[in-house]
């Protein structure tokens, strides 16, 4: 389904990705893990074809994203759902608005169609009651969830999440989760989760990378990632202060 | 390079100026023709550019909320011009050229010219610190990442409301300052409404009024195009939204005076009197 291959990645002086490579398979929901300011983001937008990379290539299904013009890659955008950290929700548009308007701009439906699926993907998220809310008068967590409906209007193959239950309180962290398992469950959707919420991570994902130094470092399914003998993703797992991360050790990469 | 000589130092800055000037000059033209580009291939597959909605509200802000601004200002300067003008006229007794005079400039020259700084002022400056903090919190990203072109969506209904309603606002300010010279005319020198309109008709040509159209288009134009460039290229959080508001109103305003002066420059050599 996702394909990046030797990826580099820099942003003026600062190298983000340094040879990152990864494969995604279809319905499989991945989570990418780092720390903060490690280029989680960026390979979500890399995907995308927001950013480009300096060097590599991506590939979502057939399409090279890399190599992509313009008109070719907004149609292929519309076969991937993104969820941003912030949310990313038009301040301006009212939450049905917000929802509609993959669908108004990108499709020849009928204003009632609209408003079905609208409704429909709201109902998913449990924010029916809100639609003639602006996105100011929203809670994080209702953002969050418009944003997820906004994401899935098109029926997307691929869902992109960036940071999904960062900065929530725990049961609402809990519910953009489980919503985002059912909707893999139901839907058949693939996901790429970048985040560095553990709880979150492990309840998300079914297959787990470490992204360290521009580069994977440790690539499992969430058992077999957790008893990962990777000094950097023990140190990274328990969140103790001692260990390769704070010191800034090449060891970890080499002893993959 | 510490030790180079001063003369030097001043040549290299210069020519590192000029440089940044014409590679900002040539990414406004592009942003422009990519603005076009993704209108036109919407067009080309029989849909709407961008929602009428969304168009008329650019309007109505950028148009009828700056008519009293335009009018009022305008207004005044009729006002000032009439009567100074009309003061140094009268000492040689061609008080009756105050009409004509005030309406050619205002027509060809000052109605246009005071409406665009008017306007990259209040419109040029609001469009950038909408879209600038649309950029900052993700909004334009997360409309790029749906699939959709933000330059038509966001970039053409502003460009094209500023670009139609330019004229119309420079016709309102030429009416005003016509409107006011015509009261000073009447309060000071004697030259009553129906002969202030005759001399009026007599001395405007047809070529004044096109001119001043015809540049107000292209003053409509540039300002939103510097104004929709600047806010989709904010970089640094808020004080960079503050940063490139600033930018946009004083790059707009010198482009416009810039621009103006190229056009009566190149209009005059092609079309002289």
């Amino acid at each position: 389904m996702v394909e990046l291959r030797d990826v580099h990645m820099q942003f003026e002086e600062k190298k983000v990705l340094d040879g990152f490579s990864l494969k995604v398979e279809p319905q499989e929901r991945l989570v990418i893990m780092g720390q903060s300011g490690s280029g989680k983001s960026t390979i979500l937008r890399l995907i995308l074809g927001t950013l480009r990379p300096n060097s590599g290539s991506i590939f979502f299904k057939q399409f090279e994203i890399t190599r992509l013009r313009r008109r070719k890659l907004q149609q292929v955008r519309r076969h991937m759902g993104m969820v941003y950290q912030y949310s990313a929700l038009l301040s301006s548009r009212n939450v049905r608005d917000n929802v509609a308007l993959p669908l108004e701009e990108l499709t020849v439906k009928s204003r009632s169609e609209i408003d079905k699926i609208v409704d429909e993907k709201l109902d998913l998220v449990g924010m029916k009651d809100t639609k003639e809310l602006l996105p100011e008068e929203l809670s994080g967590g209702m953002k969050k969830r418009i944003a997820l409906a906004r994401a899935l209007v098109l029926n997307p193959e691929l869902l992109l999440l960036d940071e999904p239950s960062a900065g929530l309180d725990p049961v609402i962290a809990s519910v953009i989760d489980e919503l985002i398992i059912s909707l893999s469950e139901k839907s058949k959707v693939t996901s790429i989760t970048a985040t560095h919420e553990m709880d979150s991570a492990f309840r998300i994902g079914t297959r787990m990378a470490m992204l360290y130094q521009g580069k994977v470092i440790e690539e499992a399914e969430p058992e077999k990632f957790k008893q990962s003998k990777n000094p950097v993703v023990a140190q990274f797992l328990s969140g103790s202060t001692k260990g390769p991360i704070l010191e800034g050790s090449q060891d970890a990469i080499t002893k993959k | 390079m510490a030790n180079a000589h001063p003369p030097v130092v001043v040549a290299q800055e210069i020519g590192q100026v000029a440089r940044n000037f014409l590679r900002e000059v040539g990414s406004v033209f592009w942003f422009i023709a990519h603005t076009f580009e993704e209108t036109l291939e919407r067009i080309q597959h029989g849909r709407v550019p961008f929602r009428a909605a969304s168009f008329f509200r650019h309007t109505e802000r950028a148009g009828v909320d700056s008519v009293p601004l335009v009018g009022l200002v305008s207004f005044f300067l009729g006002l000032t011009m009439a009567l100074l003008t009309g003061y140094q006229l009268q000492r040689f007794g061609t008080e009756r050229l105050i009409p004509g005079l005030v309406a050619i400039a205002f027509t060809r020259e000052l109605g246009p010219l005071i409406t665009g700084i008017m306007l990259a002022a209040r419109i040029g400056a609001a469009f950038t610190a909408e879209l600038g903090t649309m950029q900052v919190s993700e909004e334009v990203e997360a409309i790029e990442a749906m699939g959709i072109g933000p330059l038509r969506f966001l970039v053409a209904p502003r460009l094209l409301a500023l670009f139609l309603l330019m004229p119309c606002l420079s016709t309102v300010s030429n009416i005003s300052a016509i409107f006011a010279s015509s009261l000073i005319s009447k309060a000071y020198f004697s030259i009553a409404f129906p002969y202030f309109l005759d001399l009026v008709k007599d001395s405007l040509l047809i070529r004044d009024i096109i001119t001043g159209v015809l540049k107000s288009f292209l003053f409509g134009l540039l300002i939103g195009a510097i104004a929709c460039y600047r806010g989709l290229t904010v970089k640094g959080g808020a004080a960079g939204v503050g940063t490139s508001t600033t930018s946009s109103v004083v790059t707009a305003i010198t482009a416009v005076i810039g621009f103006d002066t190229l056009y009566n420059i190149v209009y005059t050599v092609f079309f002289p009197t």
